[in-house]
Order: C-alpha cells, then structure tokens, then sequence
C-alpha cells in the first residue's frame, strides 16, 4: 500500500515536472490502475498534491519569495496570495484525483456475493 | 441502484472532475485563464520567479559572421562586442529578446493592428484605428521599398535573426509570464515588425488632426473666436531656434467673445456626424481612451550647454523624453562596440534596431518632439458612397490607388470583423458621417529613418550626426540636439514638414477635388529651425513651437501643438546659470519650478480675495486661498498646494470654455492651448468670462476664477478629505505608477512620491489607466570621451518576478542618476562590476 503510494508520488513528480499542465492528469491514470482495488481517488489527489509542494519547495530553494510571488499574482485576479497558493496545490489534486478515479472505477469488475 | 450503476456514476463523477479540471487548465474556461499553463510549478508562472540573468549563459544564432562577446553589467546593461556591423545587430535582437521578448511582440501588435490575436476581442476598437490610418499598409510598402539586400534591410533581417534565435530557444517553462497568462506563445519576428514599431511612434508622436477640433470650435462659438483660441502661433514666444533676445516674447492678442456659431463649419461638422460613422471620426482626434487622452503628456526636454556656460569648460547635453511610463520601459538601454565602425549606447525602443537617444565616443544626442502638424485632411466627392470605387480630381472620376480588405482575427485564429480601407493618392480614406475624408500623413511615407541613425553613429562631430539625419530623416519630426567632444552643440528640429500651396497651413478640411490643394513639396533643411554654437551659450527645447514667427513664419503647426511652460522653465534656468555643472543638469531634470503656477497663481489668489472683500463668506474660498497665497508655487512631493492648483485650473478650464461644451453629450469637444488662459487672464470682461448657464447674470474673470477655485477645493475636501488634518501632500495626491504593458494590477509598480507635475520641467501626471513623465534621464559631459549618467523608471527585464523589473524605480523617483559604463573593450569591465557574461556562436 505505501509502496504504491510513494510510486504514484513519485509518478506525479515525474509527470508535472516534464509534462506540464498535462503531467497530474497523466500520472492520475497510472495512479488509477495501482489503486484500482480502491483508495484511487485519495492516492491520486495526494500523490499530485504532495509532487506539486515538492516542486515548489524546489523553486524556493531557488531563491523564489513563494508568498510574495503568490500575492503578485493574485493581485492580477484580485485574489489574496494564499488563494493563489492554495490553487496550485488544489488543481493537480482534481486532475489527478479525478482521473484516477475514472480508471480504477473502469477497471472495477463487478462481484457478486453467493451465500 | 445495482453496484455496476453506482460504480459507473462514480466514473462518470471522476471524469467530470479530472477532465475538466485539465480541460480548464489546458485551455480555460470563460474569463478563467488556463489556470494550470498558470500555476503548474514546474512550467507555469513560478518558473519565471527565478533569477533570469544566469551568470553565464551562451546562445546560438546561425548566422553570425563570429562569436559574439556579452556582458552585462551591475546595471544589467549588455554591452555587446561585435566584429561586425551585423553580428552587433544579431546580438541587440538577442539581448532585448532574452529580457523583453513579450513586449517586442505588442509593440509591433500595436503598430500592425493584431492586438486582437494576441489578446483578444478586447484590443479590436485600437486595431481599427491603426489600420484606418493606414499604418499596416504603410509598413509593409516600407519594407518593400527598404529590401532585404539595402544596408538597412539587412540590418534589420540581423536584428530578426537575433530575436527569433532566442525565440526558438525557448522551452515552455521560460516562456515570458504574459504568453502563460494569454496562453499564447511568441510568433517568428520578421523584418517588417520593426517598421510597424517605428509606425506606433510615429502614431504616438506624430498625429495631429487639430484641424477636425478647430472645425468643431468654428461650429460653436464663430469663426474669429475659434481662430483666436486656436491660433496658429503660441502667444508667448520662447522657441527653439535661439533669438537674440535675453527673454521670451509675449503678444497677447484680445481674444474675440464667443459668436454665432460658423454656418458652414456647422454644416460641415452636422456632416461629418451623421450617422453611426462618428465613433471613427473621433477615433482620428483623440485617443479611444477618455482617461489616457485626459491624462496624455507626451512631451520631452533637451537641452546643451556650451563650453563657455559650463564650470569645467566642457559641453554638456541633458535628455528626458517624456511618454507613458510603462512596466517594461519604453526603452532599453544598450551598448554596442563593433571595433573599426561604430560604437554606440544609450536607449534602444524594443524592436528597433538603433539607438534614438544616446552616445558615442564623439557626440552624445537627444530629442524631442517637434509637434509638428503633419497630416492633412481632404473631403473626398467618390462615385458611390457605400463601396466608392473612384473619387473626383480636376474634373475626372480617378480611380482609387487601392482597396484593402482589413480582416480581423480572434485569439483563436476566427475572424471576428472586417473592414474595407480605400486609398486615394493622398492616403486612406474613411467615410465620416456622410462624408468621405482622405488623410495624407508623412509617418505613412517611405522615410529612411533607419539608415539616417546608422549613418549618424558613425559621426564624429555633432553637425555631422545632424547633418546624417537631416538627410534621411522623415518622421516623426524631432528636436534633434547634439554635443560632441569638441565642444559643439546643435540643434535642429528634423523632419519633413510639407509644403501647402494655397493657405500654407494645414488647419482646415481641404478641397480633394482638385490637385491644387495638395502637398506641394519639402521645405528645405536649411528653413528647419536650428542653432549652433549660439551666443547665449545654450540651447534647449521643450515642445514650444520651434522657431518664433518674427524671424521665419514657417508653418510647422498650430499653437495647440505646442506647450510653452517646460521651455520657459529650462530658458529661466539655464540663462540665471553662467556656470552649470552635470549635477545642476541633474536636478534640472526634476527641478520643482513652474511657471505656469507662477503666473496663473496669483490671478486665482487676486480674484478670491477681491470676493472676499465684496463680502463673500465662503469658508472654501478664504481656505483656499489661504493654501494658494501661502504656496512657494514648487511642485516638490511634500508640498501640499499644487493639487489645489492643478484642481482649479481644470475647473477654470471647464467654466471658460462651458461653449465648446456638447449639448447632445456633455462633453468638451474643442480645447484650447493653457496659453490662452493669459491673453485672457489680462481681459477680465472678455465674454468668454461669461457662464451661459446663467443668461441673467454676466460673470466677469474674477467671478470664474473664485467660483473654480472654491469647487475646487469642495471637490478635493470630498476626495482626499479636510486638507487642515489630512494635507493634499502632492507625493501622496500625485504619485507615480507606471502600469504594466498589459494593465495587470500585480505586476504595475508601487505608488512613489515624486517631484513634479504638469508644466514643470518633470510633468508627471496620470490617470488610473496611464501614467506620464520622464521615460529616460540622461546627463553627458562631453569630455575626451563621454561621461554618461542617466536613469529610466523600471528595470532592464520584462519579467514581473525578476530583481531586475524595478530596481531603477527608486533612484528615477528620486532625482537621481546612475553612472554608465562605457567599456571599450569586453576585459575593460571589472569582474565586480560584470553581473553576466553571454556567448552567442554559430
């Protein structure tokens, strides 16, 4: 169970690193078929969250004012900067949750109780 | 519900959620953005806050001749070392790509009228104007008649290859922030861009149908008062070319009271608006944008000391060209040596290859704008006034030189209007109400504007620079000044400047039908106004008018396009100083002095307490005079009068000229230059005194004056509060705020206190949607070599989370200057002061 939670973190990192906007998505399918017993949505959403603050904690240790950045942007939107923050971790979860839900729920097979 | 139902609406759930959200964030979603381009840390907008100026870095550009050596300096400025002409235009269109690769590309949006495909449906009413004006088709005959085998069309096939070198090299994660927020990335840069650039300055600069407001005024208050206040020479006379007086000449005409309105100019202007064509004949007057156009302040300062002025001995130029004040700058400063051709630096405009305001090792040079009144207006008689195919000259149905289809496109690529431009053989035509108006223009005119600043660096005295551009030269006319080491200094107002043949003035609506109504010619270089070496010992220009009308009545253009305030202030300086130092050139730039307030101020203070004595009890007007009669009249930030002041000249304003006032709209549609507030000033029973809101009652000068200062200081009480415990201090009141390219509230600069304001020698001044003041500060002292100190308000780079988009703001805001580097040579420039070094090979 772990295991397949550090994998799917791990694809997540990978994915959002080199494939952008599309990266939680994708990874959120492989994640999917790793959780297809259950738990997909969660591990999906968690994974893309937790490669998402990897990734910013990188830019950070880059030299990037996260907070303040965040408030720059957000003034564009009339948002606080926290919103901003916030955002970019919320969106790779709904990609990723989402599609990882999608896939485990199609490859569910239906069982059937006997008494 | 069975298992496999509910597992499939939990499917369906999941798809909903994880494929829109990608949707959303791969393309968005009504106004949303592609949030996820946006806020991905790995590509989007985090990826920009990094530190964009690695301190090595090497670029490939296939068609260098040799390597080309980059450095940056503390500054951020790159200093480029070239071995050929071509290679140091290759490596401009780099360095500007690497810091201001957005802005290149709306700048050139701008001048070609594609904003739409950039930014959307939003930017179309600008599109529309810029190619009504013809200004697209204009670039491209340009281009045309330039070449790619001219020296100047290689020049700028180099500076193209330069830029799309550093385009092409970029992954999407370096994308500039504005291409992730658009969700658009950068197109290929071609050649003829920089000719829509030089078109966009050409528009900002250059437009001047003041004959379309003179037109309304006759309409509204009669001919003789109409021409009185839009006269065609400035009434206080302080021009460029020096005279041999020691003052400024004043002649103040009495201006004729408000009259029946013009008959034929009523009847003209009835035609013109008709119909629902008017929106583009008030596009040709005033900028789309009431708030900007409000605000506009498009003006510059230059000026020269000779040797025998100066304390050291040596000539001295100063340059600050005024303009909207934007996040990135309008300009971006350079350096270029090519060892045995030319080497230059100073402000380059991103886009064009050049540099308009900078140095040599020889001269140093700066402009202003001219103002001149280069564009015309024809009433065109065409065959079929829905889709006219030909128009009437000299008696013969002549057919159109060409019809253009304007097709409009979205972001997306869909085309969402489109447009028929027609062209007569003067220039576009556009049906106006139920008219057809043709424009003659000279920026739309082949010009070799390029190949004159090419020529000019290679100039080792200051006639030479002026000569070279003389001789190419064309548009949009400026002051162009000059000092070289030697210790020249010239100035000469450069630019072609038509010839009329009936009236010589190109303030009326003329006569299309017959050719005799054209432009006629060039006036010739030497007519230009001019000066060298003059006795006085200085040389300056503000935007008056050039050259006084007692020594040459050249028509350049009508007083409304001149001011006369900044240069009467530089002429009180510079004349009270026998022995100016770089440093009093310095604070020159942001001196506080205003001769406007000077001389408006006490006519306000006069008339308040004159009704104060004739029993007036107004508490507004006794404090406000109190704020204006105790005021040093110097615009400094922590002064707290100049809002008052400001505030009431702009009531004043509305009070005097309630005539040219719209009954249908409201709004003011004829303003005249503040200068006739003094011919007026002097006539205080002149009619234009009178409200004719109040037919039974005749108001004489002080009766305005006091009303506009009293509602003034209501207004403001409302606004910024009671000034006795919260004071209109001018810093807080009157900051400056330059405002990104794309008016994105985040990534505009902090409000700063500055020094300043409208008719001083720093006419800072702004709206909420634009900001105006000095884009560029630049003090040289012509020593063996140059010695440069110069400023602009922002930074080098375009990127909103770089160290380098502000850190000049503050020093600007405060007055003061940087020291410039000129190294001759890469190793010239010590490792503690090289921020970067930058290799560009094959």
């Amino acid at each position: 169970m772990w295991m397949n939670f550090v994998t799917a973190v791990l694809l997540q990192f990978v994915a959002q690193r080199f494939l952008g906007v599309w990266g939680a998505a994708a990874a959120g399918l492989f994640t999917g078929v790793i959780f297809r017993r259950g738990g997909a949505v969660r591990a999906g959403a968690l994974s893309a969250m937790l490669a998402a603050a990897v990734l910013l904690a990188a830019a950070a240790e880059r030299g990037v004012a996260l907070t303040d950045f965040a408030a720059t942007i957000g003034q564009n939107f009339s948002l606080p900067g926290w919103a901003v923050l916030v955002a970019t971790f919320v969106l790779p979860a709904l990609q990723a949750g989402g599609c990882a839900g999608l896939v485990s729920r199609l490859l569910t097979k239906d069982h059937v109780a006997v008494r | 519900m069975s298992a496999r139902s509910g597992r499939m609406v939990m499917a369906a759930l999941c798809a909903a959620v994880g494929i829109g959200t990608t949707y959303v964030g791969v393309a968005g979603a009504g106004p949303l953005p592609p949030l996820g381009g946006l806020l991905s840390p790995a590509v989007g907008l985090w990826a920009n806050a990094v530190d964009d100026l690695a301190p090595t870095a090497g670029g490939r550009i296939a068609g260098l001749d040799s390597s080309v050596d980059v450095r940056y300096d503390s500054r951020s400025v790159p200093h480029i070392f070239a071995t050929t002409d071509a290679d140091a235009m290759r490596a401009l269109g780099y360095v500007t790509a690497r810091d201001r690769l957005f802005q290149l590309e709306i700048q050139s949006r701008a001048g070609e009228g594609t904003l739409t495909e950039l930014v959307g449906d939003v930017a179309l009413p600008a599109d529309q104007e810029t190619r009504r004006l013809g200004m697209p088709r204009s670039a491209e005959r340009k281009w045309r008649d330039i070449g790619d085998s001219s020296s100047s069309g290689k020049l700028l096939i180099a500076y193209a290859e330069g830029v799309n070198a550093y385009r092409t090299s970029l992954s999407a994660a370096q994308l500039p922030v504005e291409y992730k927020l658009l969700n658009r990335t950068p197109r290929e840069w071609l050649p003829v861009y920089s000719l829509h650039v030089l078109n966009r300055m050409g528009y900002t600069l250059a437009r001047s149908p003041g004959e379309l407001e003179l037109l309304e005024a006759r309409a509204m208050v009669g001919d003789a008062a109409a021409r009185a206040l839009f006269a065609d020479n400035s009434p206080v006379q302080e021009p460029i070319q020096p005279t041999d007086r020691r003052a400024a000449r004043s002649a103040f005409p009495v201006i004729p009271a408000p009259g029946a309105p013009d008959t034929a100019a009523v009847r003209m202007v009835a035609a013109l608006r008709s119909t629902h064509h008017e929106p583009t004949l008030m596009a040709w007057r005033k900028d789309a944008d009431p708030t900007v156009e409000a605000a506009r302040a498009f003006a510059s300062n230059n000026w020269a000391v000779a040797p025998s002025r100066s304390a050291n001995g040596l000539a001295m130029l100063a340059g600050d060209p005024h303009l909207e004040l934007t996040l990135p700058s309008i300009w971006y400063e350079v350096h270029i040596v090519v060892p045995g051709s030319f080497e230059i630096g100073g402000v380059s405009i991103p886009g064009l290859p050049g540099v308009p305001i900078g140095y040599s090792r020889a001269v140093a040079w700066s402009a202003t704008n001219t103002g001149a009144d280069v564009m015309d207006f024809w009433r065109e008689t065409v065959d079929d006034a829905n889709a006219p195919t030909a128009y009437r000259l000299d008696g013969t149905l002549t057919t159109l030189v060409d019809t253009r289809i304007e097709t409009y496109r979205g972001k997306s690529g869909t085309v969402i209007d489109v447009d028929t431009v027609y062209y007569t053989h003067r220039g576009p035509m556009q049906r106006h109400g139920r008219e057809w108006l043709s424009m003659r223009w000279t920026v739309l005119e082949a010009g070799k504007e390029l190949e004159g600043y090419f020529a000019a660096f290679h100039a080792t005295t200051a006639p030479a620079f002026l000569d070279s551009m003389a001789r190419y030269y064309q548009a949009p006319a400026q002051n162009f000044i000059t000092a070289d080491t030697g210790g020249t200094i010239m100035i000469r107002s450069t630019g072609r400047y038509p010839v009329r043949a009936d009236s010589g003035r190109g303030t009326e609506i003329r006569d299309g039908s017959v050719r005799a109504s054209d432009w006629i010619g060039d006036w010739p270089v030497e007519r230009y106004p001019q000066g060298r070496n003059p006795a006085q010992g200085y040389l300056a220009s503000a935007n008056q008018q050039p050259i006084d009308p007692q020594q040459d009545a050249l028509y350049l253009g009508p007083d409304p396009n001149f001011e006369i305030w900044r240069a009467l202030q530089i002429n009180r300086l510079l004349r009270a100083d026998s022995a100016v130092t770089p440093d009093k050139m310095r604070r020159y730039h942001t001196d506080p002095g205003s001769v406007r307030a000077d001389m408006l101020v006490p006519a306000l203070v006069t008339a308040a307490r004159g009704r104060m004595a004739a029993g007036d009890a107004s508490a507004s007007l006794k404090a406000a005079e109190a704020i204006l009669s105790s005021w040093d009249r110097q615009y400094t930030r922590t002064n707290s009068a100049s809002r008052l002041f400001e505030t009431a000249i702009t009531r004043t304003t509305a009070l005097l000229y309630d005539e040219f006032v719209s009954p249908k709209t409201n709004a003011r549609v004829a303003t005249p230059t503040e200068s006739q507030l003094l011919p007026l000033l002097l006539d205080s029973a002149n009619g234009w005194w009178d409200d004719r809101r109040t037919p039974d009652v005749r108001e004489r000068r002080d009766d305005i004056l006091a009303a506009a200062l009293r509602t003034a200081y209501d207004t403001l009480v409302i606004e910024y509060g009671d000034p006795a415990t919260t004071p209109w201090t001018w810093g807080r009141v009157a900051p400056a705020k330059p405002n990104h390219l794309l008016r994105l509230a985040g990534f505009a600069a902090p409000e700063m206190p500055i020094d300043g304001g409208r008719g001083t020698l720093n006419p800072s001044v702004g709206s909420k949607r634009a900001n105006f003041g000095a884009s560029w500060r630049m003090v040289v002292e012509m020593d063996k070599e140059p010695r440069v100190r110069a400023v602009y308000p922002g930074g080098q780079s375009g990127n909103p989370a770089s160290t380098r988009y502000l850190d000049r703001y503050a020093t600007w805001a405060n007055g003061q200057l940087d020291s410039v580097r000129t190294p001759r040579r890469a190793q010239d420039l010590t490792a503690a002061d090289t921020r970067a070094v930058l290799t560009l090979t094959r």
